[in-house]
């Protein structure tokens, strides 16, 4: 049986631009994770709820490849 | 266009249907989507001497060519609609999550037509598009509403919403649509066509994928863009020392192009605040009704109060708009200011801190906070709201309004309690307000005090003084939607290097501010070339400070053709901004709305001219300018109507036949 993937975020480069929240169709991530970016105060995408597929849209939608399908939730 | 949906939803609230509309491919081609293809199809669609609040007006949620494409910043949405405050094109601009929802849907704009008969909100997702009561959210603000909904459609993709408040609810002509708890599609009257055809609201959740051309290159151009402004940090602190920037811009007798980059640095670290005190300096920012130069105005103390320092020390969050990496907006924690009892609001734009701030000499910045999410709640514009506020002020000042006309309020320059007990008035149509939520045009005409009435052809101007940038003069005058500030300016000029990418774009040269004063050729081109060039952005769904960071920065030409999967050059991405001002134009012109007749105030031309400040003694030649750039755009010069042969050679009237 396949594995389940879940999207993995690495926050380092991450520019809260939303894009793979809006490219999510189940609503699985949003931007609520408080952090920081350099100084600045910002909030990044985490998964938010059990409704991921797995289908990856994140992953491949992020411009700045921020974000890995591994098998581990980290949710 | 393959970064498009390729069809439109059409909804008639009289009969409660909608229909899909395929749209032809050689559209996209000629306007793209956006404004562009908003234009196109309420051109034809709306007949002469439609009532703008009446059922044959077309309200429009228009998505971007580039809109989710993964290419950055072109997460904007744009309404357009004929604008009851003016009677001629309206649209309004704004940001959030809504624009890449309208693709997602499967569409590329949303068309209303008709009236409903009870409040009604449209609920769109893969597989329907259908009207639904909304009875119970009719008379609740914007930012709860939204929340409301939000709620009612959770358990799947997220909803993205746009809403009205009370002021479109109330049909104030001077009311906008919200998202995003209360960022404001402001400009126009647009809330008030939404509230005329009693829609509440949008709620948009779909998950239909958008195409690219060439992923890869677009992901590339965005990964560079990304990296860039991810870097960018400005030393702490550094707020104070904008209002020496203002004095110094004030006092040059040069203009100087700087640089594109500079945008991104400012707006990281303060959002559009940044430009509050240097604004007061410069003379860019207008004075107690437009009506004094810097010293009057309150001068560095004035500048000081709105120290975005004071703000950054609040923010909680920065706040970006889909596909930003930049995010200028942020979120406010309010908890700690006793005079308000909101807890939080949107960071407040540039405009609102100036229009409720050193427009009305007032140098408390709290209320501002405050009448920002009023109005942000409301969905009232702020910029008209300040405009009519501060005319109110000076006929009180000047005896033409008595206290009893003003339902006792005292309003005298800097009473910050009087005004904001009557921009609440204003929202809820109450007593002297109800008079003024109409704007300032329709108020001066029932109690007098036009020379202090800020409007242009009925729009209340932006906050930034025409006197102190000639080239700006021309948009807010002779634009098709009159009175915006975010058509053109010499300083966003100087940054973009246009002349780079447009064969026919003069560049921007350091020159004296003395030249910009005499109309010229070259200053015709300077102001086409910028209006082309905010169209071709309305077009992709592009955000204004991505246009201000200049071509080299924000690689338009290669974002569009990676996305479309097209060759074309910078000139040829012109010519498209070119026709769909052209159409804008031509609207007015078949809705009986005369260019010629739009007139700045004298305030506005220095007429007379300050007798102090930056600005003293200037005095503008605002008409001859406007001739040539009207011949620039083959347009007549006296008219302002387009040419026969410009129409034919855009190839307008083949594309109104499609
Ligand atoms: S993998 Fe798919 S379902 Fe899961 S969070 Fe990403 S986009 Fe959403
Ligand atoms: S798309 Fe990438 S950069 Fe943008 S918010 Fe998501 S993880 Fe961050
Ligand atoms: S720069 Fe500001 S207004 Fe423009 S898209 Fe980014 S957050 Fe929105």
């Amino acid at each position: 049986m396949a594995v389940k993937k879940y999207p993995h975020f690495h926050y380092d480069n991450c520019v809260s631009c939303g894009i793979c929240v809006q490219a999510c169709p189940v609503g699985a991530i949003d931007l609520t994770r408080r952090g920081k970016s350099g100084k600045y105060k910002n909030n990044f995408p985490e998964i938010v709820n059990d409704r991921c597929i797995g289908c990856s849209m994140c992953a491949t939608s992020c411009p700045m490849d921020c974000i890995n399908m591994t098998a581990d939730y980290e949710g | 266009m393959i970064s498009c949906m390729g069809k439109v939803l059409r909804v008639d609230l009289t009969t409660g249907t909608t229909t899909v509309e395929k749209i032809p491919d050689e559209v996209y081609e000629a306007v793209l989507s956006g404004k562009g293809l908003g234009a196109w199809y309420l051109y034809k669609n709306i007949p002469a001497g439609a009532d703008p609040l009446g059922p044959d007006n077309i309200l429009g949620f228009c998505s971007g060519a580039l809109t989710g494409t993964g290419a950055m910043m072109t997460g904007r949405w744009t309404v357009v609609c004929k604008s009851p405050l003016t009677g001629g094109w309206g649209d309004a601009n704004c940001g959030g999550y809504l624009s890449p929802a309208i693709k997602q849907c499967g569409y590329d704009a949303i068309f209303f037509s008709g009236i409903s008969d009870k409040p009604v909100y449209l609920y769109c997702d893969n597989k329907k598009a259908e009207l639904r009561d909304a009875s119970e959210y009719w008379g609740v603000d914007a930012v709860d509403a939204e929340n409301m909904l939000r709620e009612a459609h959770s358990g799947g993709k997220i909803p993205r919403i746009a809403v009205i408040g009370r002021a479109g609810e109330n049909l104030s002509l001077i009311s906008g649509i919200c998202n995003e708890g209360g960022r404001i599609a402001a400009r126009s009257g647009v809330g008030a066509v939404m509230g005329s055809k009693k829609l509440k609201a949008i709620v948009l959740a779909g998950s239909k994928p958008i195409k690219c051309a060439d992923h890869a290159k677009v992901k590339a151009l965005s990964k560079e863009l990304g990296r860039k402004i991810h870097k960018i940090s400005v030393p702490k602190g550094l707020g104070g020392s904008l209002a020496i920037g203002g004095i110094g811009m004030g006092k040059s007798p040069v203009t100087l192009p700087l640089d594109g980059s500079l945008t991104p640095m400012l707006f990281k670290e303060w959002g559009t605040p940044s430009n509050t005190p240097m604004a007061v300096m410069s003379g860019d920012g207008p004075l107690k009704n437009w009506g004094v130069g810097t010293p009057e105005g309150g001068g560095l103390k004035m500048a000081l109060a709105y120290n975005p320092e004071k703000i950054n020390k609040i923010e909680e969050v920065k706040y970006h708009c889909y596909s930003c990496p930049l995010g200028c907006g942020g979120r406010l924690d309010l908890s700690d200011i006793a005079s308000t009892e909101f807890y939080d609001t949107h960071k407040p734009e540039y405009e609102t801190l100036q229009a409720f701030g050193p427009l009305a000499m007032n140098s408390d910045l709290n209320s501002v906070l405050h009448i920002n999410e009023l109005l942000n709640r409301a969905g009232m514009d702020s910029i008209s709201a300040g405009n009519t506020v501060c005319w109110a002020i000076e006929c009180y000042e000047n005896g033409i309004l008595t206290k009893e006309q003003t339902d006792g309020l005292e309003l005298t320059w800097g009473n910050y309690e009087a005004e904001i007990a009557l921009v609440n008035k204003m929202i809820n149509r109450d007593g002297f307000g109800n008079d003024l939520a109409d704007g300032v045009k329709r108020a001066s005409e029932k109690y007098g005090g036009k020379e202090f009435a800020m409007h242009v052809g009925g729009q209340e101007p932006g906050m930034h003084d025409t006197r102190n940038d000639p080239q700006l003069a021309i948009h807010m005058a002779a634009e098709p939607a009159p009175g915006k500030h975010t058509i053109g300016m010499s300083i966003q000029y100087g940054a973009m290097s246009l002349c780079d990418i447009c064969s026919w774009a003069p560049p921007a040269t350091m020159h004296s501010k003395g030249e910009d004063l005499e109309p010229t050729d070259t200053m015709a081109y300077i102001s086409k070339a910028n209006a082309c060039y905010s169209m071709l952005f309305d077009g992709i769904g592009g955000c204004y400070y991505a246009e201000m960071m200049g071509v080299h920065m924000y690689k338009t030409v290669d974002f569009i053709n990676a996305a479309a999967g097209w060759d074309y050059d910078g000139d040829h991405y012109m010519e498209i901004g070119a026709r769909i001002q052209t159409i804008r134009q031509m609207f007015n012109v078949k809705h009986g709305y005369a260019p010629a007749d739009v007139k700045l105030p004298k305030r506005m031309l220095g007429k007379p001219p300050l007798s102090s400040g930056p600005l003293k003694n200037v005095t503008l030649k605002t008409e001859e300018q406007i001739a040539l750039h009207w011949k620039a755009f083959g347009w007549d010069e006296k008219t302002g109507e387009p040419l026969p042969e410009t129409v034919e050679s855009l190839g307008i009237g083949k594309l109104m036949e499609v």
